[in-house]
């Protein structure tokens, strides 16, 4: 489901060791931290520490341990989320290759015994980066 | 005999998910498009999708967003809401949890005026049951929605049928997804599984594998339902082509449901509002695997005067149409087979709004 949308395009940035880009839900309804379950991302192969990982929305950064418990932080269909992390890009390279993956629980499907449906969604492109602008 | 029903049109906003998603629309936006190309007079709205901080609505958004829907002339007929009981990921809602959790959203259906509230079948008839009280205190009726995997004859479905009759409340009822009864492999999947390189042979075979479901009935259980779905994901394998797989099994399995149109008398009484799910729309403007017109002539005959919310799904993989002429062209299919049974669709606000007093008040009685 709209998975070639995570990855918004032209949103890779870099300060130092670390990078960010803009993701999108590869979903059609909003979804509560607590059930944005884990990311991946990796530029020009390289990926990024799992806990360096770092996801941004609504203004407010967060571990994806400090998810688990956000049920009432909403992550809205329209709007993009920052994720960022330890991993250094070459900035005299024209074309980076961004590659995330996603997972997601969807909490209203219950597929078993108490198991609620996750979807992996993985989307790859090829980005220039810019450095990011102290805020 | 009973009466010829006279359906009300009407669309889900989740049809044009794409354009929305993609930030090509706004709510608002696409709300007077919906009214300014005569989608309506229904609208039907999944909360989670459109209203942001939903389920909390606050007085002055509520009142801006009626304010909207009746300067466009449009007639709210269902908020979609969701039983989130996966919520915590180390556990399922508590049942007090779960039965709070939709009833703020049972509140908020109606702050925002919409006299049904849509919701799905992870609720069990004991859940059913103890939301038919706050249901009435919010004057807002409970349309269970019936959909693939499940079918009107679904042991599940007809659990819920008989607690509904002994409950007695005119506040719960169902939600027909037409996907429950569909006829064949959606054809623009198969176009979209080709613009990903499947091949005509693999194609063909999947839709080999559907026919013969279809032949079989829907899965009597679980079991059954997963064993389908294995089938197709070993299909995909055996044909060098496993990342298809669940996409196949996902599609085969819970959006094109095999039961039969005659399917749906087994709790008709108690359908409220309709899911017109649909998939596509041919060269001859005709839904090639979905029966529009038996589903419509089934509802007239049976005296249905609800709303039908065109719900088109085909978004998911077309990304070479435009939604909004499929959707125009699958409603005058509807408009066709009511006038082709001797009734019409609704089409005008004011009668609409009329008309469907009178589906839910006749509910009130019954």
């Amino acid at each position: 489901m709209i998975a070639d949308r995570i990855i918004e395009h032209g949103t890779l940035s870099t300060d130092g060791d670390r990078a960010s880009v803009e993701v999108r839900m590869p979903w059609y309804r909003a979804l509560p931290g607590s059930c944005i379950a884990g990311a991946t991302l990796a530029i020009d192969g390289v990926e990024a520490p799992a806990e360096s990982l770092r996801w941004r929305m609504n203004g407010r950064e967060f571990t994806f341990g400090e998810l688990v418990d956000a049920t009432d932080e909403w992550w809205f269909p329209s709007d993009s989320a920052v994720l960022s992390g330890d991993v250094a890009v070459a900035t005299e390279a024209a074309e980076h290759e961004v590659s995330v993956q996603l997972t997601l629980y969807i909490p209203y499907i219950i597929i078993g015994d108490g198991e609620t449906l996750h979807i992996e969604e993985r989307d790859t492109k090829s980005m220039p980066a810019r450095k990011a602008v102290a805020a | 005999m009973t009466q010829l029903g006279t359906p009300v049109q009407g669309v889900t906003l989740y049809s044009f998910t794409r354009a929305f998603h993609g930030r090509e629309i706004d709510l608002e936006g696409l709300i007077r498009r919906v009214a300014a190309e005569g989608y309506g007079p229904g609208l039907e709205i999944i909360g989670f999708s459109s209203f942001r901080g939903f389920p909390e609505v606050d007085d002055r958004f509520a009142g801006e967003f009626r304010d909207l829907v009746a300067e466009t002339g449009l007639v709210t007929t269902s908020l979609a809401v969701n039983a989130d009981i996966g919520i915590h990921r180390d556990r399922l809602l508590t049942q007090d949890e779960l039965i709070e959790y939709m009833r703020r959203q049972i509140e908020a259906a109606a702050k925002l005026g919409f006299p049904i509230a849509r919701v799905q079948i992870s609720l069990t008839p004991d859940s059913m049951e103890q939301l038919a009280p706050i249901a009435e205190q919010y004057g807002v009726t409970l349309a269970l929605e019936v959909h693939a995997d499940q079918y009107a004859s679904h042991p599940r479905i007809l659990a819920l049928r008989d607690r509904y009759e002994q409950v007695g409340s005119p506040f719960l009822g169902f939600t027909m997804d037409w996907g429950a009864t569909v006829t064949g492999f959606a054809p623009s999947l198969l176009e979209a599984y080709r613009r990903r390189g499947a091949s005509d042979e693999l194609l063909a075979k999947v839709v080999d594998l559907w026919n013969a479901f279809y032949e079989q009935g829907p899965p009597a259980d679980q079991a059954e339902h997963g064993q389908r779905f294995g089938a197709f994901i070993g299909l995909a394998a055996q044909n060098g082509r496993p990342d298809l797989g669940i996409d196949f099994g996902i599609n085969g399995t819970g959006l094109f449901g095999p039961a039969r149109v005659d399917d749906w008398l087994e709790i008709m009484p108690w359908i409220r509002h309709v899911h017109g799910k649909f998939f596509g729309i041919d060269e001859r403007g005709e839904e090639p695997s979905v029966p529009v017109r038996d589903l419509v002539r089934l509802l007239v005959e049976q005296g249905y005067s609800g709303a039908i919310s065109s719900e088109y799904e085909g978004w998911h993989w077309n990304n070479w149409e435009s939604p909004f002429d499929i959707i125009a062209a699958e409603q005058a299919v509807q408009r066709s087979a009511a006038e082709a049974t001797g009734s019409r669709m609704i089409t005008d606000a004011a009668e609409a709004r009329r008309i469907l007093d009178t589906h839910l008040g006749k509910a009130v009685q019954a």
